[in-house]
């Protein structure tokens, strides 16, 4: 009988494995992906797609207008994601204050959990001799037009870019164990020492027994069963409330599913008649820090895209595809993140798969709209000859769908982390955010796991 | 060319959409010119035993179509981000299916020694270095 099982090794899972494990509880950590290390993650885009994904690359809402990734691998999103970790502002606590009546989501309440976090990883914020040619065109056209921009903060500890190395490299997993991610920040090292890890493991049903819970599980197409005391949900927002819904949880919990958002991204390029090579060093750098979009429920991110991925982000094939992949290395490319409205849904079918409803408010297409527009702007005045708008919407932020919030009636944990009217499940992973914050996640889903976490030492004195 | 996972039908398939997707034109060699699919069991392997079935049947399916046919139906792929309708979501998921199985084929570092051209991440110029200690 384990103290905890904590499913899922993503932001959250990972933090929490090993707050608990450096504590000395007796745990066991489920993931449904397998373990991979900078010697073992995928050395091609396509590869990447394949093996790191759920869904071969990407899965869909009910419409199929809008994709989203989600990843499946020891470490999860933080592997493949660029690990930006920014603080949450104001606005953001004070909308999920409102929506889900917390009262400690607040900057000052959730200070000493950013700073532990933050103690714990590699940071680093880029500077002007580190901006490629993509972002030197934003940072200079933002300028010009008066937009105001920043340097990013990213989670990582030796990218060797005085060698040439490119982090696009690592979209597919650092190969240099340089990012932060939960692996590479936390796992790799408990794994080492003992952590008591089975992969490939797919929690298809939970139990709750009063005192324990039973966990029945899929390695590999084999059934198993885990028993626990307590467990932790972090499975991400589609993960967790997957396996809350397939166990049932629906009938005492109303709310479970809905207010999911993903903060909607559309990628525009610009083409160029100097060469770019927009993919080339530390690719994103930059990205706008403007009050007034921040107002108005958008920001701008300097990204680009591998090869696979920029033709996916254009509809057409033929000559004019090939038209658009002969100039690759002439674009450079703006991306709009829109702060979306939370009036997505997650079910499960009746064969137990996933489905998303993800309707696309009139307030979302304005937001998406103005930043287009604002974008075509920025590029044409860097100097670009074409733009090129990209029809399709990616969801990379997945949240919501097992709500934070006081009212059982209307959320699915507790503002102690608890499933309502469980004591013994919790939940700390993107899940729970009671809307989009438009902000990066990651750094807040850690600091929420690590407020978990020094919750469950300190009721369990220290375990 | 054999596939663990895909019949004979499928691969032809996939390499008849590849070529309209993606013809010989000026530089660029055509998508079965460049041969990526005979690592497409890289890509397949993951995927679960119910999803590769009903990958097999589509592509089987879409294998014996008239080149006409095909066209269309590629034509009405490519035009499904604004389409409403009950068929809409249908042809917009077989639009990225598709495209992302034949752009993961041909722009990769995956080509067989026997295609001797220059390969489609040359003609693009991409040349990501990864150092690694």
């Amino acid at each position: 009988m384990y103290d905890y099982i904590i499913i899922g090794t993503g932001p959250s899972g990972g933090n929490i494995a090993h707050n608990l494990f450096k504590a000395g509880a007796n745990i066991l950590v489920l993931e449904a992906g397998k373990l991979m290390n900078k010697k073992t993650f995928p050395r091609t885009e396509a590869d990447t797609s394949a093996r790191l994904y759920w869904g071969g690359g990407i899965e869909f809402d009910t419409d199929a207008k809008m994709g989203f990734l989600r990843t499946r691998v020891v470490g999860g999103t933080s592997i493949v994601n660029q690990c930006l970790l920014d603080r949450f502002d104001d606005i953001a606590f004070n909308d999920w204050k409102a929506e889900s009546g917390v009262n400690w989501f607040t900057n000052e309440q959730l200070a000493k959990h950013y700073d532990t976090v933050e103690h714990a990883l590699a940071l680093h914020t880029f500077t002007a001799n580190e901006m490629n040619r993509n972002a030197q065109l934003f940072t200079q056209s933002c300028d010009k037009i008066g937009v105001k921009w920043g340097y990013l903060r990213k989670g990582q500890s030796d990218c060797a870019q005085e060698r040439g190395n490119d982090c696009m490299a690592c979209l597919g997993g650092c190969h240099r164990d340089s990012k932060q991610s939960s692996y590479a920040g936390y796992l790799r090292d408990d794994i080492a020492a003992g952590l008591n890890i089975q992969t490939e493991t797919e929690v298809t049903q939970i139990v709750n027994n009063g005192n324990t819970v039973t966990l029945h599980a899929l390695q590999q197409g084999k059934p198993l069963t885990f028993q626990a005391k307590n467990i932790v949900l972090a499975g991400g927002a589609f993960g967790t409330t997957k396996m809350l819904l397939q166990s049932g949880f629906k009938k005492q919990l109303p709310a479970l599913g809905k207010n999911f958002s993903t903060h909607p991204q559309f990628m525009s390029f610009g083409l160029f008649n100097e060469e770019i090579h927009a993919y080339k060093g530390y690719f994103q750098t930059v990205a706008s820090k403007d009050p007034n979009l921040r107002q108005k429920g958008y920001k701008l991110e300097n990204v680009f895209a591998p090869p696979i991925s920029a033709a996916m982000l254009f509809s057409r094939t033929g000559a004019y595809h090939q038209e658009i992949m002969r100039n690759y290395t002439r674009m450079t490319c703006i991306e709009v993140a829109v702060r979306d409205e939370n009036a997505g849904e997650i079910k499960v079918d009746n064969k137990g798969k996933l489905t998303i409803d993800k309707p696309f408010t009139a307030q979302d297409r304005r937001r998406r709209d103005e930043g287009r527009e604002l974008i075509a702007n920025i590029l044409t005045n860097e100097g670009a000859k074409k733009v090129y708008a990209s029809p399709f919407s990616v969801g990379l932020h997945l949240m919501g769908g097992s709500v934070m919030g006081t009212d059982s009636a209307k959320s699915v944990v507790d503002p102690e982390f608890r499933v309502h009217g469980y004591k013994n499940m919790f939940v700390a992973d993107s899940s729970i955010y009671p809307n989009a914050p438009g902000i990066n996640p990651s750094l807040t889903i850690m600091a929420l796991a690590q407020k978990l976490s020094d919750q469950l030492i300190g009721a369990n004195h220290g375990i | 060319m054999a596939s663990n996972y895909l019949s004979n039908s499928a691969l032809k398939a996939i390499n008849r959409i590849g070529d309209m997707m993606i013809p010989r034109n000026g530089e660029f060699p055509s998508f079965s010119e460049v041969g990526g699919i005979a690592y497409i069991d890289d890509l397949v392997s993951y995927a679960p035993p119910a999803d590769i079935k009903d990958l097999n049947l589509l592509l089987t399916i879409l294998a014996f179509m008239p080149n006409f046919v095909l066209r269309w139906l590629l034509n009405r792929m490519e035009n499904s981000m604004e389409s409403s309708g009950p068929l809409a979501p249908i042809f917009r998921m077989l639009d990225v299916g598709l495209r992302g199985l034949i752009f993961s084929c041909y722009y990769t570092e995956k080509i067989p020694a026997s295609y001797t051209g220059k390969k489609p991440l040359d003609i693009i110029g991409f040349d990501l270095t990864r150092v690694e200690d």
